[in-house]
């Protein structure tokens, strides 16, 4: 690879990162928040990085370093890169215009829809009395905990409500809650869903308020019961800001 | 890029046919004129941009638009990590002399290995950034066994996956314990390895890691290195990355569980799947406590593997130390790292 496109490759990469972390908040459909520090300080080194490096070679008399030297190009076309940046590098050019000009959408029901729910990992026994407030918000994963584990069923009679975006289901009744979490980037998503019973089906994708009640089926409080809701209210809302957690809208009144 | 190349020089070749017969003979000068770096740039420019239309095409059915999002964020999350160690490296190789390594490490190679080993935990990234410092290190005179011991233990045995693990296994210390000793038995464990039966030649030799040169800016050395060592390795993250999203959005999670009844498949299931999945090392212990239908051994072997062994890191090898040393070690890594798993998970889990 010549000197020249390495530095417009850096310029572009440096570019991309800065345009999805300090200018807008398009990392945050990759990543986790705290990676964006670390992103925008990538960016300004990989822009420092190719501005340094087309900046000594407009200089006269600079020194051709090594990538020029072992790069020359025979009859048939095949450049020979003998210590040069290999033609693999170009690929860094993707992400970078990904990122520039054509950004994709953070997950969703798709890749909600091909997993199973994420296990409750850890048998919690002791539950805190839950406030008294009707609709009482809770997350997908406390309401999971709660039908699956809470030998006290106190969801049971409880108007709930809890926020999620819609994932279709095949061949069955009603449809997914859903929020996919990740830990490090969106390549290790899991989804945790709830069952909705009751209602027409939002289209795929929306963000919704559920407000309802635990869709009676199974023995509360052990593994067989169902992580099920019965909607009363559906009500279109706007995309939480850190939507791959399962944290709820609001925080609960103290 | 030959293909933006041929593209930019097709009207410019075919302009000059008219004019001038001999085009083909003088196209070695052509090549080297002063028109030649634009329009290969406007070819570079003109390339993506059709690509991205036609991609816009179709690019809008949910399948493509998760592959398209793993595959960006594999390698969004992996780009600040790779800059530091490609940095690290850039810094051991301008500025370290090489003597210093000669008085950190044993002189005998047995015994430099897990010395190399535990010193992993300094390097608290992902493994992206291990093996430019591993490949910077050997370009310094360090023993290779000592820099691949070093090179898998980093990204496993560092505080900061420690400390996930923990927090992804609350109540149960003994996976933590487990994946540092079987992670670590692993890394020295393929650095003997190496000793033993390990042959220079499969390594690319590197001529670019001299070290500083009399005359020359270290600081110019530093960029150059820096530079160079960050392109090459960044275009196989991004293969290996593209490899990973095919992997994640072509194969359902749900058919995952199918496996997990048989205790010795489901080992090496998960082990094939730790490869397959690409996920970074911080995040692999969350990952693995949901696998919740296999055994605890199983899901340790699918955390001792990971960070060792995954398409992205292969793809990393092969571009840093060459295609026969990534398929032999990647290979080797893989076997060694499901025997120490099995092993610590049998007596500890």
């Amino acid at each position: 690879m010549k000197r020249f496109p390495q530095a417009i490759l850096l310029v572009l990469s440096g570019t991309g990162l800065l345009h999805i972390s300090l200018l807008t908040d398009l990392y945050l459909r990759y990543v986790k928040e705290w990676m964006r520090p670390m992103l925008i300080a990538s960016g300004v080194l990989l822009l420092v990085l190719g501005v340094a490096d087309a900046w000594s070679q407009r200089r006269p008399g600079a020194p051709r370093d090594r990538g020029e030297r072992g790069t020359h190009e025979d009859h048939d076309g095949h450049p020979h890169d003998h210590s040069g940046v290999p033609r693999a590098a170009w690929l860094l050019l993707l992400p970078a215009l990904s990122m520039l000009l054509y950004a994709p959408p953070a997950l969703g029901a798709y890749t909600a829809s091909r997993q199973t729910s994420k296990p409750v990992a850890v048998q919690q026994d002791d539950f805190e009395p839950l406030p008294a407030i009707s609709p009482l918000p809770l997350t997908l994963g406390d309401f999971t905990t709660r039908v699956r584990q809470d030998p006290e069923q106190a969801v049971k009679g409880r108007t709930i409500e809890m926020t999620g975006f819609v994932t279709p289901v095949e061949r069955d009744e009603g449809w997914d809650l859903t929020r996919l979490l990740i830990n490090c980037c969106s390549a290790d998503a899991q989804a945790v869903k709830v069952r909705i019973h009751g209602g027409e089906i939002p289209p795929a994708d929306t963000w919704v308020t559920v407000v309802g009640t635990w869709h009676s089926d199974g023995t509360l409080g052990t593994s067989s019961a169902a992580v099920a809701l019965d909607a009363r209210t559906v009500r279109k809302v706007d995309r939480p800001a850190d939507w791959y957690r399962d944290a709820l809208v609001q925080p609960l009144p103290r | 890029m030959r293909s933006a190349g041929q593209r930019s020089g097709v009207p410019y070749g075919a302009a000059e046919d008219e004019v001038a017969p001999v085009a083909a003979e003088d196209e070695p000068q052509l090549r080297r004129s002063p028109l030649f770096t634009p329009l290969l740039l406007l070819g570079a420019a003109v390339l993506p941009g059709t690509l991205v239309v036609v991609i816009g095409l179709w690019g809008d059915a949910p399948a493509v638009q998760a592959w398209r999002n793993v595959c960006l964020s594999i390698s969004v999350q992996a780009l600040p990590f790779l800059l530091l160690g490609t940095a690290l490296s850039g810094a051991i190789n301008a500025f370290v002399p090489a003597r210093v390594f000669d008085r950190a490490l044993p002189r005998r190679p047995a015994l430099a290995v897990p010395v190399a080993g535990a010193a992993g935990v300094v390097l608290p990234g992902c493994e992206c950034a291990s093996i430019p410092v591993a490949s910077s290190l050997i370009g310094r005179g360090v023993t290779p066994a000592a820099a691949f011991a070093f090179l898998l233990s980093a990204p496993a045995v560092n505080p900061v996956v420690l400390t996930t693990t923990a927090i992804a296994f609350p109540g149960d210390p003994s996976m933590v314990v487990a994946r540092l000793l079987a992670s670590l038995a692993t890394a020295v464990v393929m650095g003997w390895l190496w000793l033993a039966l390990g042959r220079e030649k499969w390594l690319r030799p590197t001529v670019r890691h001299t070290g500083h040169q009399p005359g020359h800016s270290r600081w110019t050395e530093f960029r150059l290195g820096f530079q160079h060592d960050f392109l090459h390795a960044a275009g196989f993250v991004v293969v290996g990355a593209m490899a990973a999203a095919t992997f994640n959005v072509a194969v359902p999670q749900s058919v995952l569980d199918t496996f997990s009844d048989s205790p010795w498949l489901s080992v090496l299931f998960l082990a094939g799947l730790a490869i397959l999945l690409s996920v970074c090392s911080e995040a692999d212990a969350f990952l693995a406590a949901s696998l919740t239908g296999f055994s605890p051994v199983a899901r340790l072997v699918f955390m001792v593997v990971g960070p060792m062994v995954d398409l992205k890191l292969i793809a990393l090898q092969a571009g840093t130390f060459g295609r026969a040393f990534a398929i032999r070690f990647s290979a080797a890594t893989t076997v060694v790292a499901i025997l120490c798993g099995t092993l610590v998970g049998g007596i500890l889990l």
